[in-house]
């Protein structure tokens, strides 16, 4: 089966990379949120996030060109039934993924294919809910999508193996990434191991003990890291990380996922990271760091 | 039997449908503008007027759609049913050492195709989808790769060898590919039959000027070295590959930028070159044009592309101790009087003199554009890959209808 057309559900961070992605490849892309306010300011985003990556010389204007006129934009969910891959990317709440896969399970053609990018739920929970479990299956993007070369595929229980063998084709060939396969369980590889080190890396900035820069630049060095931990969460999206470890916690029962304390309190405060300017950090418009960062030091 | 000829290239497809039976072109095309607004697919068959047909064409796949479609239309058209293509020649960009000739299109040779990706990122991908685009559109229809690599592969190991650990040569295969090589071939062996001389005899540089750039020494008829390297970005200036340059340059940038490989990568192949230098286009018309109106940048970036093609006239005279003839071709080669001169300016102590007069008529077709008195011959011959491209296909498809023993390349 060849993948023509994919509707992709939610247009965060993540539905937008998605999006940007698959249809960077040649593939039509139906782009569906909640309203026509919210998915035209994501296709504003789409395109600003392009110029950035122009100016950074990763990206030609006639290739960003090529890949909006890929993307279509909706508020329609009927759109689904043409498309033979659904690639949902709404927040990450079980009820609400459950009422979507409901809904979308009516509408979408019998053998197309019903994918969740949650990092932190039960693909198998989500499928529950379908009269097609074994179309169901996980693919787990990690942000940025364009440029991060991996992708979890996850299985859940009733998943089949057609299903498997069909998006690992698609993602390791089409799509271009590099492909590791996980079993239903809570968090993966990625987001279970990456957690604890983030909420770690909190407590130790909470505790006075060493400045959030200090931090990054010692796990940069020290280890190799990209980025450092409390730039990572706030590009993550400081909401995003503690519903993880929400659910982690849940499912695990294990107090290393209790959310730190700083956490909790930045995000009642409506600070969620780069995405709303402020998180550990400070951001401009583009998404520089700028000012000072949260600090607990005393002296 | 009736060959169809596909060029793939970053935003273009060019093709040609040739009947080998009296090596008339039928039909020949060219789909510019890929992905970017107002794609155009100019169409002419060999006994009616020219067609332009324009909209949006946003990937190759649509493209050689649109190209098949109009081989067959009954207005345009010059065959009447798909099955009088006899087969398909593509040209593919990198051929690594694994292709050393042309070789018949069979599901080992695309897995080791896509195995070269790396090795040419701006061009593989989209000879690969050309040859999936046929496979889905003419299924059954035999399909010959003719590498842009292959001419280059009799090259000394003083030419390919990088000053890098040898190690890296015999593991990864580092070493100098050099393209072009079907277009540095033809004009060469048409150099030897308008010069009338055997090629045997004769000493020359071609100067392969297009979007793309490159040149080469061929001495005796073997490309001995060539400007392009591992990947097509060494060398020449390019509209928008930097060509040579101090490979600390790009650690540099990446560190203080912060770049990706992906980013460092796209940085050198599609934003720099005279697009680069001149901030103004990557096409040498305007470039051109915009430099006779005194912009200094355009200037700038004319200078630096003349001057480097120039050096690399030296060197290779140098290499193969001696000239006898210059060629250029390829777009810029063939319709750009003014690179010409720029080029060969200050060269007459090694005997090349350009005359003004023929160098500015000459566009377009070929000819000599040097002095009567000029030791070294400077020519202009317009390119002609495709027709390589169709011999190399009828050979190959009628080998490998031939016993096994007989066929070549994998």
């Amino acid at each position: 089966m060849a993948i023509k057309k994919v509707i992709v559900i939610g247009g965060g961070v993540m539905g937008r990379g998605i999006s940007r992605l698959i249809a960077a490849t040649g593939i039509e892309v139906i782009l569906l949120d909640l309203n026509q306010k919210i998915v035209e300011q994501s296709m504003k985003l789409i395109g600003e996030e392009m110029n950035a990556e122009i100016e950074k010389w990763g990206l030609t204007k006639s290739e960003k060109k090529a890949i909006l006129s890929r993307i279509k934009p909706t508020v329609d969910l009927n759109q689904a039934c043409g498309c033979d891959m659904l690639i949902e990317a709404i927040p990450e709440d079980l009820k609400s993924k459950q009422e979507l896969f409901r809904k979308i399970d009516k509408l979408c053609p019998k053998d197309a294919i019903m994918v969740t990018n949650t990092s932190t739920l039960s693909i198998t929970e989500i499928a529950s809910v379908t009269t097609h479990p074994e179309k169901v299956i996980g693919m787990h993007f990690l942000p940025p999508v364009t440029k991060i070369p991996l992708v979890e595929i996850v299985r859940g229980l009733k998943t089949s193996r057609e299903t498997f063998e069909l998006i690992k084709k698609f993602a390791g060939e089409q799509l271009n990434k590099t492909v590791v396969s996980v079993y239903e369980y809570p968090g993966y590889v990625t987001t279970r191991i990456i957690v604890p080190l983030l909420n770690e890396a909190m407590y130790v900035l909470m505790e006075g003990i060493a400045s959030a820069e200090d931090i990054d630049t010692a796990m940069k060095l020290g280890y190799g890291f990209d980025i450092g931990p409390l730039a990572l969460a706030d590009m993550m999206g400081l909401d995003e990380v503690m519903s993880w470890m929400e659910n982690l916690l849940a499912e695990l029962s294990e107090h290393k996922y209790n959310p730190c304390p700083l956490l909790r309190k930045l995000v009642r405060a409506g600070h969620l990271g780069k995405k709303t300017g402020q998180g550990f950090f400070k951001y401009d418009q583009e998404g520089n760091k700028i000012g000072e960062a949260i600090s607990f030091i005393k002296w | 039997m009736k060959i169809l000829v596909l060029n793939c290239g970053s935003s273009s497809v060019k093709y040609q449908l040739i009947d080998m039976d009296n090596d008339l072109v039928l039909a020949k095309g060219l789909v510019s503008r890929i992905g970017m607004s107002g794609a155009v697919l100019s169409h002419k068959p060999h006994d009616r007027n020219e067609v332009k047909i324009s909209g949006e064409m946003l990937d190759h796949i649509v493209a050689v759609e649109h190209v098949i479609a109009i081989l067959l239309s009954p207005n345009h058209g010059v065959i009447k049913d798909k099955s009088e293509i006899s087969a398909v020649g593509h040209r593919v960009v990198h051929g690594g050492e694994k292709f050393p000739d042309s070789v018949f299109i069979t599901p080992e040779v695309m897995l080791e195709l896509r195995n070269c990706i790396d090795l040419a990122p701006l061009h593989n991908p989209h000879n690969i989808r050309g040859i999936n685009a046929c496979q889905r559109i003419l299924p059954g229809v035999p399909q010959v790769a003719v590498f842009d690599t292959a001419f280059h592969q009799k090259m000394p190991p003083v030419a390919y060898i990088y000053g890098i650990p040898y190690v890296l040569y015999k593991r990864y295969g580092i070493r100098r590919y050099g393209f072009h090589g079907t277009s540095h071939f033809y004009v060469s062996q048409r150099t030897s039959q308008l010069m009338n001389k055997s090629i045997k005899e004769l000493k020359i540089i071609t100067c392969h000027l297009g979007n793309g750039a490159s040149m080469a020494a061929v001495d005796q008829g073997i490309s001995v070295d060539t400007t392009m390297g591992f990947t097509p970005l060494e060398g020449l200036l390019m509209g928008t590959r930097s060509g040579d340059l101090d490979p600390a340059i790009i650690l540099h940038i990446m560190a203080r930028e912060e770049l990706s490989l992906h980013e460092a990568n796209t940085l050198l192949n599609k934003h720099s070159g005279i697009q680069g230098i001149s901030g103004i286009s990557s096409d040498m018309r305007d470039i051109i044009e915009e430099s006779s109106k005194g912009n200094a940048g355009a200037k700038l970036a004319f200078d630096i592309y003349c001057y480097r093609i120039r050096k690399y006239i030296g060197a290779y005279a140098a290499t193969m101790g001696g000239l006898d003839v210059l060629v250029f071709t390829a777009g810029v080669g063939e319709n750009a009087p003014l690179v010409r001169k720029a080029s060969c300016e200050n060269l007459e102590f090694l005997g090349v003199k350009i005359d003004s007069q023929k160098n500015d008529q000459m566009i377009g077709k070929e000819g000599i554009i040097s002095t009567d008195d000029s030791r070294v011959k400077v020519l202009v011959i317009p390119t002609n890959e495709e027709l390589v491209i169709a011999q190399d296909t009828e050979r190959i498809v009628e080998e490998q209808a031939r016993p096994r023993e007989t066929s070549r390349g994998l």
